[in-house]
């Protein structure tokens, strides 16, 4: 018997898809970062290898993004756990936008700092 | 009046071949009308054949909850013109297994609200001159939790249910709360018993589409948070 799983989409859904996204994202993070961290085992010259091809542009961006990341788990999580503390239950949907307001101000302050600690660093 | 056209979802356990797919109906609909009066009437005078649940047709018993625009909500409490469509798609409530048509198998709802002993349970012997009284300042803390028909809805639209089907489901919490908050209710220990489980409380992952989903507007997941401190406060306290 078929059974459809699915229903319209709501801040709700955003909020979860995202945290469960951005979850995924921090376990490929720390896997990555564990395994860079044990290059320290094959001595000063392994470890400065594979900081040295991390020490891109390229991935310097990505750690942006990775800031962006962290902060959106963070502060939807602090959503859920209010939430889970009966705080504001009623009135999710706006838990949820200043969520993401925080969210976004967090990421683009610290983002800004690291641009610029970019650009003074190859200027 | 308006020339509606409904597009409802069909399937009939006898023509598998067939499948599931969708047939077209045209009405014309006059203000007033909601998609039940619809509904009987496309099968009355157009095709006998078409299948759906009702009984109290005034928003009561939960029967003809479905998947109107998809949306789920009561047929009988569902104005045709208040959709502002012409096109109106009727789809069985999603997340249960289909029967016939509009009607859905609600096996998985009975298991999820039994778990919970649905219904109040007391130690001490009642007053012996009358009935268990409850203050209007009590009465009031079952706002909002004693209002549930078990349409099905909320269960329907939640994703942890679909990825779960022993999943107990948004409405059996929400009527564990009912009675948990009930100032004449003493069995709070077994209202509780099933939650503290994989397919219990702790699956909720706050999507609030149970909220969404109610017809009645009730609030599921404010349930939900109430017990899971509950069940916090007995571990802890």
């Amino acid at each position: 018997m078929r059974v459809i799983k699915r229903y319209r989409i709501h801040a709700g859904t955003f909020a979860w898809i995202l945290h469960r996204l951005s979850g995924l994202g921090l376990i490929f993070y720390l896997l990555l970062h564990i395994w860079v961290i044990s290059h320290l085992s094959g001595g000063e010259e392994s470890f400065d290898g594979i900081m040295h091809f991390f020490g891109g542009p390229l991935f310097k961006l990505a750690e942006i993004g990775l800031v962006g990341v962290i902060f959106y788990h963070m502060f939807n999580g602090l959503r859920i756990t209010l939430i889970d503390m009966g705080v504001m239950v009623e009135r999710q949907k706006m838990l949820f936008v200043i969520a993401v307001a925080v969210w976004l101000a967090c990421w683009g302050a610290s983002g800004a700092v690291m641009i610029s600690r970019m650009i003074s660093a190859t200027g | 009046m308006a020339m509606i056209t409904f597009r409802i979802n069909r399937y009939n356990p006898d023509d598998e071949r067939r499948g599931h797919y969708v047939q077209e109906y045209q009405l014309d609909v006059e203000k007033g009308t909601t998609l039940l009066d619809a509904l009987n009437e496309i099968k009355w005078k157009q095709d006998g054949t078409l299948t759906f649940r009702r009984s109290c047709r005034s928003g009561i018993c939960g029967s003809c909850a479905m998947t109107i625009n998809g949306v789920n909500n009561l047929a009988c409490e569902t104005q045709v013109l208040g959709l502002g469509n012409s096109t109106v798609t009727v789809e069985p409530m999603r997340g249960y297994p289909v029967i016939k048509d509009l009607v859905v198998s609600l096996d998985p709802l009975v298991r999820g609200i039994l778990a919970v002993k649905p219904y109040m349970i007391t130690h001490s012997p009642p007053p012996s001159d009358q009935e268990r009284l409850q203050s209007p300042e009590e009465r009031e803390k079952i706002d909002g939790l004693y209002e549930c028909i078990l349409c099905g809805s909320c269960t329907s639209s939640c994703p942890s249910f679909w990825a779960d089907k022993e999943y107990i489901g948004p409405h059996a919490f929400l009527k564990a709360y009912r009675f948990i908050a009930d100032s004449r209710d003493e069995g709070s220990r077994e209202h509780l018993e099933a939650l503290d489980d994989r397919h219990g409380l702790w699956r909720c992952h706050t999507i609030f589409n149970c909220v969404e989903a109610c017809p009645k507007d009730l609030n599921p997941t404010k349930a939900i948070s109430e017990l899971k401190k509950e069940l916090v406060r007995r571990k802890l306290g």
